[in-house]
């Protein structure tokens, strides 16, 4: 019965002494069963005892996601774990083996990580260096290269004296350099500023990135580099003068830009020999790459190795251990510490106690020092709503992630999640309802189920993210499917699957039998009569607001449950029966007579309209119907309605006033207030149990902290005036009478979407297949192959995606509103169970979508 | 009207904005924050608000320096990245904004350069949000005066303008003085210029709203250096003469302003701390944040506990920029942003001055930190 309601917990408080902690948090871990509750939830995390681990582990995690960075540089593999228990045994094995305190085992690993960290950046930072410098040895060349050709020979001459006769010993002196391109515009203008023109520039593109990218594939680096893309300039200015002011500030600017200046060599020989010198550099640099990339290699091989007895890289193996450690010590914190023991408090649910008694006495023994390992003791839990706790599997899985959305169940009351599993496909399947569509989705679901694990692989396929939902998917096909043959609906097709009733004779339709009845859902011939769609109209109607009816009357069903598993006899008597007689005497009615209707059959135009019938009841109590819907005993149903409607007036009044009324009175009495009365009980007990003298004092504290949290019983405390009772009890009655009426009517969506459902399918197949296919000869042939590619793409897009979403939509909406507002609270929380299985599937699934 | 079609354009741009201000430190943050006993702490404090990614890499006994350093890196960024976002008018407008910077980065170079400090150290101080390519060419001017500074580099840059405008101000002095001239004075001039300039630019381009807002600010602003300015220059030695004080006084103050030019003859001539508040009693509430601020002929008795001028201003600055901020579809919510975020940054720093130091955890100086939007509950 877990799953109708959720599972009962017990709360308990734990004390481990501080030298065991983390031997029994790492056995308990194991458990999935414990939920911690947050001592101090006001206590900021960084005050907290061990605020400093859960600070190292983070920091440990950020040095692996540099590292990972890394990796993927050299686009190394990683085996990425894939059966965490496997690993957490593995994990278990390591620590068993090592013969020390568990904990220490991070301290290793930490170190290890920083170690690989700061050898493997150093690697790295060489290795860019070495690039850096090759870089710049190229670009020397180049510039060398360029220059030569931009100066020319008559450079080298000028240094010799220039021929008397020159009226003004001229010289030159020159400047030669790089800058980034993108400052070569303002590297002219300032030049030009400072030498107020007195200078000549040249600016020379240096494809430099084109040589980087080169060389980084000679090496089979990654190509994207960071370097800009640069220029060689060539500033000559007159004077050479080694030490002139003119020259300095040149210097200066070109300083000022950041790019290193490069000597010019003084004559032919010399550039000859810098070439050659500059050529036997790059060889040298380009051998030490080459050596420092194949020792960052084997570093980061190291890294992607699989460990023995580990299903991972070692690089993995690291991570998710760092992870789980973490996520020990963000547990432990919720824990408090006095002297040298932990005290914290756990959720449980109920009957597990000797397995974690189990567990600790476990962790005695595997803990080498045989420290006394901690106990746990119940406590009643008067402060706290226990969490909601499901043990779900795959399959329901879904169902109460849809109920969850909404709000998650309180703590034992009906779990919606249970009908819905059943409830939601079928109501689906009532508006999408069509056999050749509700089979796609079927089979669908089927490929899903039965490829699952091959489809797992395959990260980026659309299926992956639909596994999940696959039991839903295949359950909304089969309900679809279903109500098609009820519908007889096949891309707006009826089958005669089974022979109807009529045959066509002389232009007219004649019965075979006068007990002739078609076996299962709508007689073929309905389409071929011209009323086909008035006919079905009335019968979709019909039997959605029959559905919505019983599947309400259900939920009020529910409420009543509820009632009386919490012993709220008030609300069962004054609340849940007026409810139930209310929707029974008008829309059970009704639902009553749609079916009267359906047996019966009518001579003279005297068939009864049900909604005239209905209003009569209320506007006319007295008056004899026109149109009985019972022919031979109108008076019979005159009564039967007066009674009918009297009740449900009653009902009204009922509603409203006995609860506030009775409420009001005890609270004058006892001064205990209402509202969620559930908790009564304990709140009731609490005081009683005073008495525990031994926890008592602990208790206190506990209050004060309790007065934090979010609690039923504090909500109690709150004094509620009779004013604030009756407006809600008002609001309450309102909302359901009026509800009822409204929801009825909701319902007819039932109708509306099917019929949209219908006449969708019928236009498409109208407007692209019908006739289309007659054509004969090659061109008709291709005509129909194309009409036929329209109509399959617009059934897919529009039936299959958007309607089948649209269906969803509004069967979600049915059960969120139309359905749960009969009974469902939904201010529970999540059990959050502490489990390293869960926190490390939860990051193994981000480590395969990277 | 302009409020109908504000986001057309500028509706991203206000909505990033409107999204940062969740950023800012909270009162109880702050409160944590002069609980940390070390610098360490005080960045592992850090780590868990907004400025995490930005302090991630750094060794935890980060140096002052270098925590501003790295606090005003991460409002550069967002602010670059608004920048990004905007078109026309926005974009200008932002661009006015990151001169005050400019000025600010320039100032300071020349102030470091004429004290022989390396450029390289120079260059790692500048305020990221100040920042332009032109700024490292600066170095040109060892040795030479500003204007042959402003000819050779500033001369391109977005504020040559003011720097030409100051110098043509003040070219009638002789050059050598320039060489002597105090940057704080070149700071405050520049300023100005940028002041008014940014108040004309308010005045004529903006929309109605935005207009109504900035104004209010740059008004106050305008006054608020104003009030500096006599309230610095009241009993300073390097200005001796009455005459001389008055017309320094008169290059520095802004023409714009709730106290210009009304009560202009007035304050000109305050010679002591109440003739200024005499002065300046027409206005606002100037007069009441004038009353607590202590006598500036009394400088040499100030230490860390006293109230400045400053913080009293500065108090009252974010008042009006946190209401400011607050406002609908106005560009007042970018520059508020833009001052709030730096208020906060200098509370930061003030703060792991304050814990470096050791100081009691009585001592007031851990009063002294202004929290923006802390006015608006009040």
């Amino acid at each position: 019965m877990s799953f109708f309601r959720s599972k009962k917990m017990r709360y308990y408080s734990l004390v481990i002494p501080r030298e065991s902690a983390w031997v029994v948090m790492n056995e308990l871990a194991r458990l999935d069963q414990l939920h911690f509750v947050d001592y101090d939830p006001q206590l900021p995390m960084i005050s907290r005892p061990f605020a400093n681990y859960v600070k190292r582990c983070d920091d440990s995690i950020f040095k692996l996601s540099c590292l990972e960075q890394l990796l993927k540089e050299f686009k190394k593999n990683l085996i990425y774990c894939e059966n965490v228990d496997s690993l957490l045994d593995y994990f278990h094995q390591v620590q068993y083996d090592r013969m020390k305190p568990g904990h220490t085992y991070f301290d290793e690993l930490e170190q290890e990580i920083d170690q690989k960290k700061i050898q493997i950046q150093e690697q790295s930072a060489n290795l860019q260096n070495l690039l850096d410098r090759v870089n710049i040895i190229t670009e020397q060349k180049l510039v060398l290269e360029n220059a030569k050709e931009i100066l020319g020979q008559s450079v080298f001459q000028q240094q010799t004296p220039h021929n008397v006769n020159d009226y003004q010993q001229l010289k030159f002196g020159q400047i030669i350099g790089v800058i980034d391109k993108e400052e070569e515009v303002r590297f002219k203008r300032i030049i030009f500023r400072v030498t107020k023109g007195n200078a000549w520039v040249q600016i020379k593109d240096l494809n430099n990135q084109q040589v980087d990218n080169s060389m980084r594939k000679s090496f089979h680096l990654n190509q994207n580099n960071t370097s800009q893309p640069r220029c060689l300039f060539v500033i000559v200015y007159p004077g050479a003068d080694e030490s002139s002011s003119f020259r300095m500030k040149l210097m200066k600017v070109c300083d000022s830009f950041n790019r290193q200046r490069i000597e010019y060599p003084n004559s032919m020989d010399d550039m000859q020999k810098k070439m050659i010198e500059l050529t036997q550099q790059l060889q040298e640099a380009k051998n030490l790459i080459e050596m420092t990339k194949q020792q960052l290699e084997q570093s980061l091989d190291g890294l992607v190795l699989q460990k023995q007895g580990c299903n991972c890289s070692y690089f993995e193996y690291m991570r998710l251990y760092v992870l789980k450690e973490k996520y020990l010590y963000v547990n432990l914190n919720y824990l408090t510490m006095r002297g040298s023991i932990f005290t914290g408090y756990f959720w449980l649910p109920e009957g597990l106690e000797l397995v974690v008694e189990e567990k600790l006495r476990n962790a005695m023994k595997n803990n080498r020092d045989h420290y006394p390992t901690g106990q746990i003791q119940e406590l009643k839990a008067y402060l706290y709503t226990p969490p909601t706790y499901f043990n779900l599997n795959e399959v329901t899985m879904p169902f109460q992630e849809i109920v969850n959305t909404y709000g998650v169940p309180r703590y034992q009351e009906v779990n919606p999640g249970l009908f819905t599993i059943i409830t939601f496909p079928f109501l689906f399947g009532v508006m999408f309802a069509d056999i050749a569509h509700g089979f796609m989705l079927f089979l669908c679901g089927i490929y899903l189920i039965f490829w699952k694990k091959s489809l797992q692989k395959k990260t980026d396929s659309m299926f992956n993210q639909m596994i999940p939902f696959r039991y839903l998917i295949i359950l909304m096909g089969f309900f679809a499917l279903y109500n098609g043959f009820i519908y007889n609906d096949y891309l707006s097709i009826s089958l005669n699957l089974f022979g109807s009733c009529y045959s066509p004779e002389n232009e007219e339709w004649k019965k075979e039998s006068k007990d002739c009845v078609y076996p299962f859902g709508v007689d073929p011939v309905w389409q071929a009569s011209g009323s086909s769609l008035n006919f079905m109209n009335s019968y979709k109607m019909k039997l959605s607001v029959i559905l919505g009816v019983i599947h309400m009357l259900f939920g009020i069903l529910m409420k009543g449950v509820n009632t009386l598993f919490f012993k709220n006899y008030l609300d069962f008597y004054c609340e849940f029966i007026p409810q139930l007689l209310f929707m029974i005497c008008t829309f059970g009615w009704m639902d009553f007579i749609i079916i009267v209707k359906w047996l019966n059959t009518y001579e003279n135009n005297t068939d009864p309209s049900i909604i005239e019938t209905m209003i009569n009841q209320v506007l006319k109590p007295f008056d004899e119907p026109v149109n009985p819907v019972f022919p031979n005993d109108p008076q019979f149903q005159l009564r039967v309605t007066q009674i009918l409607t009297l009740i449900a007036v009653i009902c009204i009044p009922w509603m409203l006033l006995p609860k506030p009324l009775i409420l009001g009175s005890k609270h004058d009495n006892h001064k205990v207030s209402m509202s969620d009365s559930q908790y009564q009980p304990l709140v009731m007990e609490k005081q009683v149990s005073e008495s525990d003298e031994d926890n008592n004092q602990q208790f206190q504290s506990d209050l004060q902290n309790a007065a934090n949290l979010k609690s039923f019983s504090e909500q109690n405390k709150e004094e509620h005036d009779s004013g604030e009772i009756w407006v809600h009890q008002m609001i309450e009655t309102i909302e359901f009478v009026l509800g009822g009426i409204s929801n009825t009517a909701s319902y007819l969506r039932l109708w509306a979407l099917s019929l949209a459902h219908g006449q969708l399918a019928e236009v498409f197949y109208d407007m692209c297949l019908a006739g289309k296919l007659d054509a004969g000869g090659i061109l008709g042939g291709l005509l129909g192959g194309y009409f036929y590619i329209v109509f399959a793409l617009l059934t897919f897009g529009v039936l299959m995606t958007m309607d089948v979403m649209e269906c969803f939509l509004h069967a979600l909406r049915l059960h969120w509103v139309e359905f749960q507002n009969k009974f469902f609270k939904a201010d529970g929380y999540l059990f959050n169970g502490y489990s390293y299985k869960k926190i490390l599937n939860d990051n193994l699934k981000q480590a395969n979508s990277k | 009207m302009d409020l109908c079609v504000f986001g057309v354009d500028d509706g991203y741009a206000e909505a990033i904005i409107r999204g940062l201000r969740a950023s800012f430190l909270t009162e109880a943050q702050y409160q944590q924050m002069k609980n940390c006993a070390s610098i360490p702490e005080l960045k592992s404090f850090l780590e868990e608000t907004d400025y995490q990614n930005c302090l991630q890499a750094d060794n935890p006994q980060i140096p002052t320096s270098i925590l501003r350093q790295r606090l005003k890196k991460k409002l550069a960024d967002e602010f670059e990245y608004i920048e990004a976002q905007s078109t026309g008018t926005l974009t200008k407008y932002l661009f006015h904004l990151r001169c005050r910077f400019m000025i600010d980065n320039v100032v300071n170079m020349i102030e470091g350069l004429k004290n022989k400090i390396d450029i390289e150290i120079l260059l790692s101080n500048i305020d990221p949000l100040g920042w332009f390519p032109e700024i490292k060419n600066i170095k040109v001017l060892e040795g030479d005066d500003y204007s042959s500074l402003y000819r050779d580099v500033l001369i391109d840059t977005p504020i040559g303008v003011y720097f030409m405008k100051f110098l043509e101000e003040t070219l009638n002095d002789i050059q050598n003085l320039f060489r002597e001239m105090k940057p704080e004075y070149i700071r405050t001039s520049l300023k100005k210029m940028w002041l008014e300039d940014f108040y004309l630019f308010c005045e004529q381009e903006l929309m109605p709203t935005s207009q109504e807002a900035l104004l209010e600010l740059l008004k106050f602003e305008a006054d608020f250096k104003t009030v500096q300015v006599i309230y610095n220059s009241i009993g300073n030695r390097d200005l001796n003469t009455a005459a001389k004080i008055i017309t320094t006084r008169k290059q520095l103050c802004p023409t714009i302003g709730n106290l210009y030019p009304d009560c202009e003859k007035l304050y000109l001539q305050a010679m002591t701390l109440d003739a200024l508040r005499e002065a300046v009693k027409g206005c606002d509430n100037y007069r009441d944040l004038l009353k607590d601020a202590p006598d500036p002929l009394k400088r040499e008795e100030f230490n860390v506990q006293t109230k400045t001028l400053d913080d009293i201003m500065y108090d009252d600055e974010c008042r009006r920029y946190a209401l400011a901020f607050d406002g609908q579809g106005s560009y007042g919510v970018f520059y508020s942003y833009l001052k709030l975020k730096e208020q906060e940054i200098r509370n930061i720093i003030w703060l792991a001055e304050m814990i470096s130091r050791k100081l009691a955890k009585n001592h007031p100086g851990w009063k002294k930190i202004i929290i923006p939007f802390s006015h608006l509950g009040k």
